[in-house]
This record gives structure tokens, C-alpha cells and sequence, in this order.
């Protein structure tokens, strides 16, 4: 292997490409004080994290089911199986066991959907759709049959579950080796308040302070997945599925049990993401609470070009949305300047590559965010809860021309067809 | 002393309904030879290809490998024999690298993970062996045909196939590229590789192989050696010498030109020249004849006039108008009908009943619509007299078009265009896989509809229908029309010849 110059090292960009997100959010930070303070901090990078996973669980759970050739429209359907199967789980057998049982609830819609698609050739979407109508009345009906007979559970909830283990990893955030706490170095850089450098480090206090192995595992989801679907026969195999099902079979590769097995572990990466909504950030069943995450996480795919790692910046894009939200409405607030800012820089850009239409039309969209943002101290109250919505409709619209979908993705596959 | 015998496929037969693709063929290939099987469309060709390889099981008759008998029941079992077959549509996935493709379904490994050194090292081995140039690490949507072609070879050699076969590997090719994939194919001669190549261009066939094998409709003709027979002598065993033709009534052309076209030259989808400064004229009540084999530009000529594809040069008058700029729709409502060569793909809703299809192409006109509804009442009256009128037999006209048998579903089609009473009708292969009853029906009607005074523009592969349906034919190769011929003093032969590019002893000299 040659060494690869610095110059073009994959590493190296990333970390340039962190730290100016980081420039860029401090800087913002700085000139939205004092309405807002946590625009960047360890609180919301944590919040961000967590809102993350189960976006994160879905979105890979489309990549598994769409590198095989089937749309997965159901996945929220699945994440509310998962979301019920993991409480029930929980409650049952432990935190761990509800993670797993939640898994194999997901996984079940999963085996539904391959049924469906594969076995009968139904439309994907129609499935799909079907699956997500049938999934939340098939919880409540459980929730009736069985929380509804416990204390502190209804038709609508379960009794409080319990989570499953946190830890701070050691030596930077303070967590213990076998009971000797160790020092909590970039918390203690955050709280020295320099400018920059005690953002980035907040940042990654953030995601090094009480983690839960939960979302340690889900992260490993993502060097997983490109590991089995990229260097193992059995990914290649899958993938050969979705982009050209015959070609497969005509070297002997099974495309139903592909596309079945696919299927299923994307169930099963959705009922997870469910199930750690369940267990992980409420601790509780309650209806309806995955709110519509399936759906992003399906927008994270196509955001990430069907790339695991892409769908992996997507859900964290998503979870910062999510998290602003919830924790400081007013940093939506500081969000337009933001917003106002990278349209302009993408206008720009637009300019430069001589599409003055284009550009016009984004220097307007850029010019009137920046005035609502110096012309309001805050925004109406129904804008921050759909944030993400919003998030997730402008990063389609500007990432939709580069993508590259699997050429038989969604396609009814017969074998012995031409 | 002979050699081995590499394959030897004995009385086979394959039915499929309606229709009889092989019937009782007989081959047999040496080992270590490159031995072309030839035939017009149609002739049966590619089904015996898949039947060897296992795609396709064989009603009759038997195959031995190496001497020993086998039944495939898929292309799996083919590839253990030593079989590989390099289809004609490349069987490659875009988004996958070249290696990817090569080694699906028979991946190295190294603890449990796909060995992606060795992989692209037996890879290069194997290109080098063969002279095959390709990068492993390419996508396969980066390649050129050729290279696509390369990469199908090394997929089967990979496979260790000894036995290749390669399903019309030329079609796609531009000459150089045809040196090149013949240079391989000698190469892997060479090394003792046995090949079987489907082909109907007769120049090519005569200067790669060493022994031919003729099929015509669904039986094998004969086996030669390539170097006792000249590419006429070919053409006409492909062919076949006597079929009655369809015989011509006398009747009146007259000077009144319907379509004609003027130096139109016209791109296909890969940016190539598919037409090259084509002129034609058709005139009132006249049938003209496209002879050509297929992907010579018939297709985009058809494309050109309706109106699906644009023109690069030249232009285009029907009845007296230039219509290069005119939309389909608007040729189609002022007299342009289609018969489409693929119905099922262009020419019907399978699933669909019998009026809904019925309306398709004149959906906004009367009888089947008013205004911009459609007239559901005025559709099914119209759908009624077609289905009486052109015999088209059916249960009704709520049937779904799928439950119709071919001959039916393409006199609904004929029925449907001409009963729009066009001025111009494009008929493309009208009798392609109907069976004999239909087929007389569709020439009677093509007879009927020309005494009254309509254009048409006659593509077909069938040579004797080409013949004895037209006034005037013309043949194309390469984008270009090679020859214009009077049917009356041609003979399929003559025909063959021109179409195939071999040398020609009468009639106009080809290009």
C-alpha cells in the first residue's frame, strides 16, 4: 500500500470539514447571544446523539432493504412494532431482552414486508403502506390484552421500563477503570468558555458523557453494515440483487433468499431503532411515539446516497434539528441566521458555475431569511417542532441530482424473466 | 484422427405455446473449434443457446457434454459442466465494479470476508492470459460496449468454463471492436477453449468460424465447413429456397406521395449514427418493403416518422406538410397508424380489457371521446365492430388483451389502427410469432386496406412476406438504404444477399 498523500487523505478532510461546522455553529453562537446558548454545547451534541439513533437504525435499515432491490416504505411501521415488542421486552425480561425482542418485532414486519414483495410480488409502496397501518393497531390491540392489565400501564402506554447501562468513556470524560474515576478532560475544556476550542471540545464531551452502550451498538451498525454488504459474498450478493436481479441469477445466486434475508434485517434494524425510543429516550411505551422517524430515517437513505455512512450524517443533521427543538426553541431562532448564511454561500457557488436563475433564486430565499431572522426575536411557535420536517425537505431538494438509487430498486423480480 | 466432441445436442425439440422454436435439432461440436450457428430471427437460434446453457429445458432430445449425457435444469449446472454463456444483453450490473461482477455468486475468501487481493489478482491473470484488457476496479457503468463485452468473458473464463457460448456477440460491437473480440476468440482457440458463436451476419461468421451450423425456422438445415461455402451459398440455406409467396393483385399506384423523407439522418440513444441521409418515398396505395436484418435502423426509421425520435438532419413531408417539428400526437391525428413490432410491449395494456386497448392512440378522438372525456359508450361500440370486423376472437370486449392469443391480440392491433382510417400506416413485423390463420388474415387486410388507398410502410423480417406483399422494397444496412428492389424480379436469396452485405451477383450493386 502506498501512503496516501496528506493533501488527499479521507481523514484529514473530515476533520477539516468537523472543524468548520464547528467555526461555523460558534460563530453563530456568538452573534445570537444572549437569546440563545445552546445553539452548540455538550448538552445538545449529547441530545443530538440520542435523537440520532433511531433515525439513524431506520435509515440503515432502508440501505439493507433498497441495496436489495425493495422499497421499505413500512419501516415505521416496523419501528412501531419495535417500539412495543422492545417495552413488552423490557418489562419482561430486562432492557437488553427488550432490545432484542423489540429487534425480532421489527423483524417480523420485515418478514411480512419480503412476503409481500418478494413472495407475491405485491407493490412495494402498497405494502409498505399496509404495514404501516396495520402496525400500530396490532400494538394497540397488544396494549389492551396486556399493559392495560398492569399498574401504570393503558391502552395507549406501558408501565415505566427501565434502560439499559450508561458510561462515560474514560480518561476524556471522566469514567471509571475498575473504580478509579479518571479525569474529565474535555469537560474540563468546555467549562474555560475559549472561544472555539471549548465549543469543539463541548461537542465532544458531549458524545463521550454517559452514552449508552445502546447507542454504542447502534453506531457500530454503520462500519457493520458497510462491512457485510461491501466485503462479505453474502453483501455483494444482495446488492447484485437490487442493481441487476437477473444477472444474479444467471450466476446462481438465490435473489429470493437475498432479497428475503434483506428484508428481514432491515425489519430488524428498524424494530431496534424502535425499540431504543422505547427503551433508550423515554423509557416507556406510548403510543405513537416514534413520530414519523421511519420516514425519516427513509429520507436519510436517499440523503445519503444509499450509503450507510451518508445516511449516518443524515440522521445526525436530523437529530440536531430534533434536538434544538426540543431543548431551546430559541436556537431555531438563531438557526435562520444559519440557514441564511449557507443559502447564500450555496447561491454563490451557483453563480460561479454560471446558473444565474438558480442563483437568483436562492440569493431571494437567502436575502428574506436574513431579514426575518434581524426583524423577529423569536419565531412563531409552530416552526421548531417541524424543523426536522423542514430540515429534511430542503436537504432533498438541494441533494436529490448527484444521487445514484440501485437500478432495480423497487422492481417486481420473477425469476425467469428477461 | 476426428477430434473430441465437445457437445452434442441430438433431436431436440422445444414448444412453447403456439409456437415451435426448436424442432428436432441436431448439432454437434468439436472440441476446440469456433463453431457458428446462423439463422435468420426467429430461426430458433437463441432458444437451442439457452437450452445448452440451462435456461431453458428441452421437451425432446438429449445433450452430452464430454461425451457423457446431462440434463440442466439450470444455468448452474451448466456452468459446473464447463458451460458459459455470454448473452447477448449483457447480464452486468452498472453500479458494481468489474470484479464485483466477475466473481458473483463465486466469491474467494478470506475468513469469512470476500479476499478482494485475490480476486483481483486471478482476475488480471486471466486478462492477461487472454489478452483481455480490463481494470478491476472500474464501475461497469464507466465501460464502453467492448469493455463490457471483455468483462462478460472473463465472467464465464472465471467460472472455468471450457465450453463458450456467445449470443450474437457482434450486435452490439462498431468494426473495430469486432477485430478485437475476434482477436480474443482466436486466443482462447488457442488455448483449447471450444466456441459456440450465434451470428447472422455472414461476412463475420465466414471469417471467425470453423464449422456452421444452419437453423432454419426451429431446424437445423445443415452443418459445412466454413471453407466449403461462400456467404451467398449461406444466405440462401438460411433463408430457404421455395416457400410460396404471398402472391400481389394487380392495382393502381398513383403519383400522389404520402410520406417522403429527404437526406434524414438520426442519432440512436448511444449518440451513434443509427440513420445516415435515408430517402424514401411512399406513395398512395402503395406497400413499401424494409428488408434489412434487424438493428440496421429499422427501429429508428419507424421512431423518425412517428415522431418518438428527433431528426439530425433533413426532413420530413407527409401528405405535402413538413412535419419534423409536428408532436406524435399530432402526426398520429392527421393519418399516421402504427403497428408496433412488440405488441405487447408497445402496442397493448396486457391487463387492460379489449375496449380500453381499443382507444389507445385515438383516445382523443371520436368515436372514443367527446370533449375531453372519453366516450365509454361510443369506445365499446367501436371496440364491438373492430373485434366483428377483424375477426378477432373473444369472449368479449371486457376481456383483459392478456387472455387473447397472439394471432388475436394482433388483429385487435391492425384492427384498431386502421379502423382510425389513417392515410399512412407503419406496419412492423405485423405476422411475427401468429400463427398461419392470423397470418393470412393480417396479408388480406394489408391487400385490402392498399385497394382503398392507403400508404404503407411494410418491416418485416420475413423475407416472402416482404416479397409478395410489397411494390416496391428496400433494403438497410448500417442506417443506410443499400438497395432498392423491384419484388417482382427478386428472389429471397438476392434478398439475403443484400441484407447480410455479401458480395452480390445481380441485381443493383450494394454500397
Amino acid at each position: 500500500m502506498n501512503p496516501v498523500p496528506l493533501k488527499e487523505s479521507r481523514a484529514l478532510r473530515w476533520m477539516i470539514a468537523i472543524l468548520g461546522l464547528v467555526l461555523v455553529l460558534s460563530v453563530t453562537q456568538e452573534l445570537a447571544r444572549p437569546e440563545t446558548t445552546d445553539l452548540i454545547s455538550a448538552g445538545t451534541a449529547a441530545s443530538t446523539l440520542r435523537r440520532a439513533v433511531p433515525i439513524l437504525l431506520a435509515g440503515l435499515g432502508g440501505i439493507w432493504a433498497e441495496r436489495a432491490g425493495v422499497v421499505n416504505i413500512g419501516l415505521e411501521g416496523m419501528m412501531i412494532l419495535g417500539t412495543w415488542f422492545g417495552a413488552w421486552g423490557a418489562l419482561e425480561f430486562g432492557p437488553w431482552w427488550g432490545i432484542a425482542i423489540g429487534i425480532a418485532g421489527g423483524a417480523a414486519g420485515g418478514l411480512l414486508h419480503a412476503v409481500a414483495t418478494v413472495g407475491f410480488g405485491v407493490d412495494h409502496i402498497i405494502s409498505g403502506v399496509a404495514i404501516n397501518i396495520l402496525a400500530p393497531g396490532i400494538t394497540r390491540f397488544l396494549s389492551r390484552e396486556i399493559f392495560a392489565k398492569q399498574s401504570g400501564g393503558g391502552i395507549t402506554q406501558s408501565p415505566r421500563v427501565e434502560s439499559v447501562g450508561h458510561f462515560d468513556v474514560p480518561f476524556v470524560s471522566g469514567g471509571e477503570i475498575f473504580g478509579w474515576a479518571t479525569p474529565d478532560i474535555f469537560g474540563w475544556i468546555d467549562d474555560r468558555g475559549w472561544f472555539v476550542v471549548s465549543d469543539l471540545f463541548a461537542v465532544a464531551s458531549g458524545i463521550t458523557s454517559n452514552v449508552s452502550w445502546a447507542t454504542l451498538l447502534a453506531i457500530a451498525l454503520v462500519p457493520g453494515t458497510v462491512y457485510v454488504l461491501w466485503r462479505t459474498p453474502f453483501g455483494l450478493r444482495v446488492r447484485s440483487c437490487g442493481e441487476h436481479p437477473v444477472a444474479a441469477d444467471s450466476l446462481g445466486v438465490n435473489v429470493y433468499r437475498m432479497k428475503y434475508a434483506a428484508v428481514v434485517i432491515s425489519g430488524g434494524m428498524a424494530g431496534f431503532g424502535g425499540a431504543f425510543i422505547a427503551i433508550e429516550q423515554t423509557g416507556i411505551y406510548r403510543e405513537a411515539q416514534t413520530q414519523g422517524r421511519g420516514f425519516i430515517g427513509l429520507a436519510t437513505v436517499i440523503f445519503g446516497n444509499w450509503q450507510p455512512l451518508g445516511a449516518f450524517l443524515g440522521s445526525i443533521l436530523f437529530g440536531f434539528a430534533d434536538a434544538l427543538q426540543l431543548r431551546d426553541r430559541t436556537a431555531v431562532h438563531a438557526l435562520l441566521l444559519l440557514t441564511g448564511v449557507a443559502v447564500g454561500l450555496i447561491a454563490l457557488r451557483s453563480l460561479k458555475r454560471s446558473q444565474p436563475v438558480g442563483a437568483g433564486v436562492l440569493l431571494l430565499i437567502s436575502a428574506l431569511t436574513l431579514w426575518w431572522y434581524l426583524v423577529t426575536d423569536s419565531v412563531m411557535s409552530e416552526l421548531p417542532p417541524v424543523t426536522p420536517h423542514i430540515a429534511t425537505l430542503i436537504v432533498l431538494v438541494f441533494a436529490t441530482s448527484r444521487l445514484r438509487m440501485p437500478a432495480a430498486d423497487g422492481m417486481r423480480y420473477r425469476k425467469g424473466q428477461e | 484422427m476426428p477430434p473430441a466432441t465437445a457437445v452434442e445436442l441430438t433431436g431436440i425439440t422445444k414448444r412453447f405455446p403456439g409456437v415451435i422454436a426448436n424442432d428436432d435439432v441436431h448439432i454437434r461440436v468439436a472440441e476446440g473449434e469456433i463453431h457458428a450457428v446462423v439463422g435468420e430471427n426467429g430461426a430458433g437460434k437463441s432458444t437451442l443457446m439457452k437450452i445448452l446453457y440451462g435456461m431453458l429445458v428441452p421437451d425432446e432430445g438429449q445433450m452430452t457434454v464430454g461425451g457423457e449425457v446431462v440434463s440442466f435444469s439450470s444455468p448452474g449446472e451448466a456452468i459446473d459442466r464447463g458451460i458459459g454463456m455470454v448473452h447477448q444483453h449483457f447480464m452486468l450490473a452498472d453500479n458494481l465494479t468489474v470484479m464485483e461482477n466477475v466473481i458473483l455468486g463465486a466469491e474467494p475468501l478470506k475468513r469469512g470476508a470476500i479476499d478482494r487481493d485475490a480476486a483481483r489478482s486471478s482476475l488480471e491473470e486471466l486478462g492477461a492470459s487472454y489478452g483481455l484488457d480490463i481494470h478491476p476496479d472500474d464501475m461497469v457503468e464507466t465501460l464502453e460496449v467492448g469493455e463490457r463485452q471483455r468483462v462478460e468473458i472473463i465472467k464465464v473464463l472465471y467460472r472455468g468454463a471450457k465450453i463458450l457460448i456467445l449470443d450474437e456477440p457482434t450486435a452490439v460491437l462498431v468494426p473495430q471492436e469486432v477485430e478485437e473480440l475476434f482477436r480474443n476468440l482466436r486466443e482462447l482457440k488457442a488455448q483449447g477453449h471450444t466456441i459456440i458463436f450465434i451470428d447472422h451476419k455472414l461476412t463475420e461468421v465466414l471469417e471467425i468460424a470453423d464449422t456452421i451450423t444452419v437453423l432454419r425456422a426451429g431446424r437445423t438445415v445443415t452443418t459445412v465447413d466454413a471453407g466449403d461455402v461462400t456467404a451467398q451459398e449461406l444466405a440462401e440455406l438460411m433463408i430457404g429456397g421455395d416457400l410460396p409467396s404471398p402472391s400481389t393483385a394487380t392495382h393502381q399506384i398513383d403519383d400522389h406521395v404520402t410520406l417522403s423523407l429527404t437526406g434524414v439522418s438520426v442519432a440512436d440513444d448511444d449518440e451513434r449514427e443509427a440513420l445516415s441521409d435515408v430517402d424514401l418515398t411512399i406513395h398512395r396505395g402503395e406497400i413499401l418493403g424494409v428488408a434489412g436484418v434487424e438493428g440496421n435502423g429499422q427501429s429508428e426509421l419507424i421512431e423518425t416518422i412517428l415522431g418518438l425520435r428527433s431528426t439530425a438532419g433533413g426532413s420530413l413531408t407527409f401528405n405535402g406538410e413538413e412535419i419534423n417539428d409536428w408532436s406524435v400526437r399530432r402526426r398520429r391525428e392527421s393519418g399516421i397508424g402504427y403497428v408496433p413490432e412488440d405488441r405487447h410491449r408497445r402496442g397493448l395494456l396486457l391487463d387492460a380489457p379489449l375496449w380500453e386497448n381499443a382507444m389507445l392512440g385515438h383516445q382523443t378522438v371520436e368515436p372514443f371521446a367527446r370533449g375531453f372525456l372519453i366516450d365509454r359508450s361510443g369506445a365499446r361500440n367501436a371496440t364491438e365492430a373492430i373485434v366483428s370486423q377483424f375477426d378477432v376472437r373473444t369472449p368479449g370486449i371486457d376481456t383483459t388483451a392478456r387472455a387473447l392469443s397472439g394471432g388475436n391480440q394482433q388483429k385487435l392491433v391492425i384492427g384498431r389502427e386502421i379502423a382510425a382510417d389513417p392515410l399512412l400506416l407503419i406496419a412492423a413485423h405485423p405476422t411475427r410469432g401468429i400463427d398461419v390463420g392470423a397470418q393470412a388474415a393480417v396479408w388480406e387486410e394489408l391487400r385490402r386496406v392498399r385497394a382503398k388507398g392507403l400508404s404503407v410502410l411494410l418491416i418485416s423480417a420475413d423475407l416472402h412476406e416482404l416479397i409478395g406483399l410489397a411494390d416496391r422494397l428496400v433494403v438497410m444496412l448500417g442506417g443506410k438504404v443499400v438497395a432498392k428492389l423491384d419484388p417482382a424480379d427478386t428472389t429471397p436469396r438476392l434478398l439475403g444477399s443484400h441484407m447480410t452485405g455479401a458480395d452480390v451477383d445481380n441485381g443493383e450493386p450494394a454500397q
